[in-house]
């Protein structure tokens, strides 16, 4: 009578054991409310290669007034930007980008800040006899996978006034609302039809299975597993093979839904990675997962 | 009803439909255009019709949000529809919202001057058109929609 109750005790420690390490706890339980992650952006000022960014960005105020009134546009619709000036400064102080290796700042900014969508404003100052005005290019990218999102050019139209940081805020004031509908078009798109992640698998240098090996019941290429696998995994069946050799296969484009399709929590790139780990842990492989922002790599073993 | 004055009935009803099919009937107009836009705002020449002044600008009113709403106004910073293109799955699917913005005339509160260009002018079939410039406030239009669940906010 004792041992029951002693292994009914131990029982019941075990649930709330498993109860505290999965269950949500009290203090940040949300009763089941799921708000959707959303992407970072950053609006960082265009720069050529080898120009440095806070050159640029400390010496000329037009630039600053563009942004400034760019991530206006982004505030006004409720969302809010990573601050490229801040991350700029925090870089700095850790010494993540030394002046030799500039012509890569920008990269290792996006890199750092891990922002989703970076927006790049480029600021063209033209002066004439007939007045000068301000042209700003407006583009916006996908930072993992170079997905253009949104592309406008804005004017000031010409004055004959020296004020250039007006000119500067009539030429954004120009495009922004035309540029963000046209990136709010692209995150519906993406809202319907799911992100894009990168899947790069390879192969460990001493791996014994190429993609060629005839593997799992059915003794298929490795290959065409692969892509067995992505046509009932992609969502909504939506993936691109940039290409195929026995030693590698790349996937450039291979749609994930935002949200879990059966729990609606939010989806990742991270968790389709643990499926695709699960695929071939299931063929008998010692797959090893990378994931970095949008692109997934595997390296089987 | 007795035998005889099935044909009778059946001439009535064929004289209504007739007559019903005759008569002038209003049809949808797409007559907004694009005047200005600044800092949310966004200006409009629209063409309405009524009985009276007051129906007609009611009418060009209703137009011109209708176009910022599923049309989308080329020339101005809301080129897209703010909502969409599927204009009626869209009204079937929020029927409570537009039913309060236009029936119930919730849209009034998003008009920020109306003023009449033209007199009211007679056309055929007895209806009264005007052209009224209307200033709309875009930014609490979207932010309205958006509370309402009608379009997603920016973003995912």
């Amino acid at each position: 009578m004792k041992i029951k109750y002693l292994i009914l005790a131990f029982m019941l420690s075990q649930v709330s054991l498993i109860n505290s390490a999965y269950c949500q706890n009290a203090t940040t339980n949300s009763g089941g409310q799921v708000a959707t992650v959303q992407p970072k952006i950053m609006v960082i000022p265009y720069a050529k290669e080898g120009e440095d960014l806070r050159t640029i960005l400390e010496g000329d105020e037009n630039k600053r007034i563009a942004i400034a009134k760019i991530k206006e546009g982004f505030d006004s619709r409720g969302f809010t930007t990573v601050d490229f000036v801040a991350k700029l400064k925090a870089a700095k102080d850790n010494n993540v980008f030394t002046s030799e290796n500039q012509s890569d700042i920008k990269s290792q900014i996006i890199q750092m800040s891990g922002a989703d969508v970076y927006v790049q404003a480029e600021v063209i100052v033209e002066k004439g006899q007939s007045g000068n005005s301000v042209k700003l290019i407006l583009t916006a990218y996908e930072a993992s996978t170079g997905n253009s999102l949104s592309n406008k050019v804005g004017e000031s139209g010409k004055f004959y006034t020296e004020n250039f940081n007006k000119l500067a805020s009539k030429a954004v004031e120009s495009c922004v609302e035309d540029f963000l509908n046209v990136m709010q078009n692209k995150f519906t798109d993406i809202v319907n039809n799911g992100k894009s992640v990168i899947v790069d698998i390879s192969f460990s240098a001493d791996s014994q299975t190429k993609m060629s090996s005839e593997i799992g019941t059915d003794k298929l290429p490795l290959s065409d597993q692969l892509e067995m696998w992505m046509e009932k995994n992609a969502f909504k069946n939506n993936y691109h093979i940039q290409g195929t050799t026995d030693l590698r296969m790349i996937f450039d484009d291979v749609k994930i839904p935002l949200k879990d399709q059966a729990s609606d929590n939010n989806y990742n790139p991270n968790k389709f990675a643990l499926e695709l780990f699960k695929f071939f842990k299931s063929l008998g492989l010692q797959p090893a997962k990378d994931v970095k922002g949008s692109t997934i790599y595997i390296t089987i073993k | 009803m007795k035998l005889h004055q099935l044909p009778k009935l059946i001439g009535i009803i064929i004289y209504m439909t007739m007559a019903n099919s005759c008569s002038y009937k209003t049809l949808p107009t797409a007559e907004v255009n694009y005047l200005s836009g600044k800092e949310g705002t966004i200006t409009m020449r629209a063409i309405g019709i009524g009985v009276n002044t007051e129906d007609a600008i009611n009418d060009a009113e209703k137009n011109a949000l209708n176009i910022l709403l599923f049309r989308g106004l080329p020339e101005s910073e809301q080129n897209v529809a703010l909502i969409g293109t599927k204009e009626t799955d869209d009204k079937n699917k929020h029927k409570d919202y537009f039913n309060k913005l236009y029936a119930k005339k919730r849209y009034k509160t998003f008009v920020m001057s109306s003023i009449p260009t033209t007199d009211l002018i007679k056309n055929k079939g007895g209806k009264k058109s005007i052209a009224v410039d209307i200033k709309i406030n875009l930014v609490a239009l979207r932010k309205d929609l958006e509370q309402n669940n009608i379009i997603r906010k920016f973003g995912f």
